[in-house]
Order: structure tokens, then C-alpha cells, then sequence
């Protein structure tokens, strides 16, 4: 479980994040949603360790996890898997070099080992015959399932996918989305995804927070979205016409 | 000078992080032969290229230069040897190489950066710096100083090959004039002076690459400034070692 407590965060004289409090469960996909710079990608990130909080506690189960020495950082981070949002394969390796990456670095494991578990996360991930691909050679969908092999290589606790629809048309948005929900569900992880996507809030997201100018300014689940009568969430999910109608109808 | 003040901070504080026990042994090795390979081996062509011509220069503008019949003609080959090895095959070689090897160094780090590879590799807990900088330094610290041996051997071969094809001088005045006086110290001080300007070059273009930001054009910005900071940073370490060493 992730528990975050009255995080602030800023640069220079932007205040990017304040005040924000919230709870990750484990089993659960819970989406940070908002619109672009309202601060989900540094909320996101000060998560995960790469932004530096100004003040607030990032807790990891018992541990403070922004209080930590650099060393004791790490011991967390290898529970940590995380997809960026253009998927930051590494160029220089191939897909089973990515895969492989973590293991290279935090494990032991044989290379027969380190064999066996790049094959077994690339299969669950749907990807066959592409070990020896280099990233620039796959396309978006690939490049987002390698990432995702990548992040449960370990087999993480803690999932963190920053806008993984990005670039995506919506048939393989909806099947990464799916992806990130079975394995979720599947390894019990605790799942943090950052998303401007509303058809991935419908379709994986068990808890929404929506963050309005740096603040968590409503919680919920996907059915209260629709019914909420929060005027910028409102504004959000309901941005264009055909949503507006939507909303309109289902007054009726 | 404030800013100057602060990116010199920022770059003592990243060689911290970068001289640091690296993680796993066993991948700074692999590293290290990649990078080996990637910036040594790839740079002997052009090495052996210009050295060999500017090699044919030398002796070409020294022999016609040294048209008194008073001073011996193996002076030529004399004069050939000390500029190669005190000044053409080092610093020469590394201003080149700090347009070749250092671009390619911050370009491809800056890209990392920008593409979120380095956070990538920073989220899981490695020590990015330390993984990325420190085997690059190692491989041309280590390596380029005989790449400066190979530049001083082909730039004299070069002018042997001009003297055979145009007979400016005899041959044997040639190589009489290469062994005149021989100082072992200065092909020393050569390597010394390489190896320095190697650290130079790795480093300050990897620091670029690494605060690379503002997508393309800042890794672009970030190759510019690491090969102009490098050369004026090679001309000042070769002040200084000079003066050390030759004193």
C-alpha cells in the first residue's frame, strides 16, 4: 500500500503540487487524472523517487519512503516497475536486453534463469518472435509491452505507468490498458496510472483522482464520475460535444 | 562568473556520483569494451588519416624551410619528431577527437536523457551516472594515449612516404633525424598530456549529454557547448601540464 500525506511540490515559484493526500491499495488500478500541467507526471514521479518533495510523506507500506538514505531508496525501488510515458526502452539494447536489464542489475539469477523469465514477461505481455528487435524497429503498442515486460520483470509490487495510452490508436490503448489490469489483478500489485485517457478511466480505473492546478480536488470511482456535479471535473470529463450530450441524456 | 562558478559545482558534484563503486562489476566491464571499442577504435581511421598527412606536411615545410646548406638535412626528420610528439599528436589529435568522440558522447546521453532513459534507469535504482560516464572515461583514459603512440608512428611514416615520393631529402637523412637525440620522456609526456585531455573530453561531454533538456535542439545546444568548453579545456590542461612537466 501507498499512502501519501499533504505532498507539496514546486519549482522555482510555480507551486506544481499541494497539499495532496491519498491511498493506493494493492489489487487496484487507481488513475491520477487532469489535464495537461495540472501536475500528474510530477505527482507521478515524486512517487517513484525522481522529484524530490518540498514537504509531505510518500509512505511505502511502513516505510517513509522520501525520508530514505539513497541506499535504502533502492531497496524499494527494486519492488518499483514503472512505464514512461514513450516507454524509455533503451536504445542500445534489444527488446530481451530490456527485459533483461533489471535482472543484469538486482539478481543473481543464471542466464538460464534470466532466459526463462524474459521469455515468460515478454509471452505475458503478448510479444513472441521480437527478442531480438531493437526499439526503433517496433511500433508504439510494441514498444508500451516491452515496457511493461521491463516493469513487472522483477515482479514488482508497485506499478507506476505514466500516460502508457500516449500515441496509441484506441483498439491498443484498450488492450495495454487491459494488460495493466490483468496483471494487476493477477500479482496483487499496486497500481498508480497517470491518464488523460477517459476510456481507460471507464475501463480499468477502480479509484480516480482528479487533480485540478496541483491539488487533489476529487475522489472517486467510475461511476461516481458520471454522476458527480463537480464543476471542473465536469469540465474535464466533459469536454467536447458529444459528452455534453451524454450528460445531458443521462438526466433523463 | 557566477554561472561559471555553478556549472563547475554541478560537474564536481556528477563526477561524485559518476567515481563511485559501480553496481555490478561485471556490466562496467562490458561497458568498458563497448566504449572501448566505440571510442578508440573507432577513431583510429581519422587518427591514422590526418596524422599521416600531417605528417607529409611537416617534413615538407621543414625541408623547404631548411634550405641553408650550413644545417645538416636530417634536421628535417629531427624537427619532424618533436613537433609530432610534443604537440601534434596530443593536442592536435585530441581537439579532433573532442569533435568526433565528444558530440558522440553528448549527443547520445543528452538523447537518453531526453527520452527518459536515464530516469528509467534511475527509478529502478541504478546509479545512472556511474553506469553510463565512468566506463566511458575509463576506455579513452586508458586507451587514447596509445592512440597518441599510433598518430606519432604513422605521422613520421607519412613523411617518409612524401620523402620517397617527391625527394626533398634523402631517406637516410630521414631517419637519421628521427633517432637524433631521442628523448624517451617527451613520448611520456605526450601520453600524460592524452590521457588528460581524454578525461577532459569524456567527462565535460558526458556532463552536457547528462543535463541535456529541451528536447532535440538541447541535445543538439548541449553537443555544441560540450565539444567548445572541451577545446578550450584542452588548451588550458596543456598549459598547465606543460608547464609541469617540461619545467
Amino acid at each position: 500500500m501507498i499512502t501519501v500525506k499533504n505532498l507539496y511540490k514546486s519549482f522555482g515559484d510555480n507551486d506544481v503540487l499541494k497539499d495532496i493526500s491519498i491511498t493506493y491499495k494493492p489489487g487496484e488500478c487507481s488513475l491520477i487524472i487532469g489535464a495537461s500541467g495540472s501536475g500528474k507526471t510530477v505527482l507521478l514521479k515524486s512517487l517513484v523517487g525522481l522529484h524530490d518533495p518540498d514537504k509531505g510523506e510518500i509512505w511505502y507500506d511502513k516505510v517513509i519512503f522520501n525520508k530514505l538514505p539513497f541506499s535504502e531508496k533502492k531497496e524499494i525501488r527494486k519492488e518499483i516497475g514503472m512505464l514512461f510515458q514513450g516507454s524509455a526502452l533503451f536504445d542500445f539494447a534489444t527488446v530481451e536486453e530490456n527485459v533483461r536489464f533489471p535482472m543484469d542489475f538486482f539478481t543473481d539469477w543464471s542466464d538460464e534463469q534470466k532466459r526463462e523469465r524474459v521469455e515468460f514477461c515478454l509471452k505475458r505481455v503478448n510479444l513472441i518472435n521480437s527478442n531480438k528487435l531493437f526499439p526503433n524497429e517496433l511500433s508504439g503498442g510494441m514498444q508500451k509491452r516491452v515496457g511493461i515486460a521491463r516493469a513487472i520483470a522483477l515482479n514488482p509490487k508497485y506499478l507506476f505507468c505514466d500516460e502508457p495510452n500516449s500515441g496509441l490508436d484506441p483498439h491498443t490503448s484498450i488492450l495495454i490498458d487491459q494488460l495493466i489490469s490483468e496483471i494487476t489483478k493477477e500479482y496483487n500489485i499496486t497500481t498508480v496510472i497517470n491518464t488523460h485517457d477517459m476510456n481507460s478511466v471507464m475501463e480499468i480505473g477502480d479509484k480516480l483522482a482528479f487533480i485540478y492546478k496541483g491539488q487533489k480536488v476529487w475522489e472517486g470511482s467510475k461511476d461516481d464520475i458520471l454522476t458527480s456535479d463537480h464543476k471542473e471535473l465536469n469540465e474535464f470529463v466533459f469536454a467536447s460535444n458529444m459528452a455534453k450530450r451524454v450528460k445531458e441524456l443521462m438526466k433523463f | 562568473m557566477k554561472n561559471t562558478l555553478e556549472l563547475f559545482g554541478r560537474y564536481i558534484l556528477l563526477m561524485k556520483v559518476v567515481f563511485t563503486k559501480p553496481d555490478k562489476k561485471q556490466i562496467f566491464w562490458r561497458q568498458f569494451i563497448i566504449d572501448v571499442e566505440k571510442l578508440v577504435l573507432e577513431s583510429i581511421p581519422i587518427v591514422a588519416v590526418i596524422s599521416m598527412f600531417i605528417g607529409a606536411v611537416i617534413v615538407l615545410q621543414t625541408a623547404y624551410n631548411l634550405e641553408s646548406p650550413f644545417i645538416p638535412k636530417m634536421y628535417v626528420g629531427y624537427m619532424a619528431r618533436e613537433s609530432l610528439v610534443l604537440e601534434f599528436c596530443s593536442t592536435m589529435i585530441a581537439l579532433i577527437l573532442a569533435g568526433k568522440v565528444g558530440s558522440n558522447i553528448s549527443s547520445e546521453i543528452g538523447s537518453m536523457r531526453i527520452t527518459e532513459q536515464i530516469d528509467a534507469m534511475e527509478m529502478m535504482g541504478i546509479n545512472s551516472a556511474n553506469f553510463l560516464i565512468l566506463p566511458k572515461i575509463a576506455a579513452a583514459t586508458v586507451f587514447n594515449p596509445l592512440l597518441m603512440l599510433l598518430s606519432f608512428i604513422l605521422g613520421l611514416l607519412g613523411g617518409a612516404i612524401i620523402i620517397m615520393m617527391t625527394g626533398v631529402i634523402n631517406i637516410s637523412q630521414f631517419v637519421d633525424g628521427i633517432q637524433f637525440s631521442f628523448k624517451q620522456y617527451y613520448v611520456f609526456y605526450s601520453m600524460i598530456k592524452m590521457a588528460a585531455f581524454s578525461f577532459v573530453i569524456t567527462s565535460v561531454a558526458s556532463f552536457y549529454g547528462y543535463y541535456a533538456s529541451g528536447g532535440s535542439l538541447g541535445v543538439g545546444r548541449s553537443s555544441t557547448k560540450a565539444i567548445v568548453v572541451s577545446s578550450v579545456m584542452i588548451l588550458v590542461v596543456n598549459l598547465v601540464i606543460t608547464k609541469l612537466m617540461l619545467n
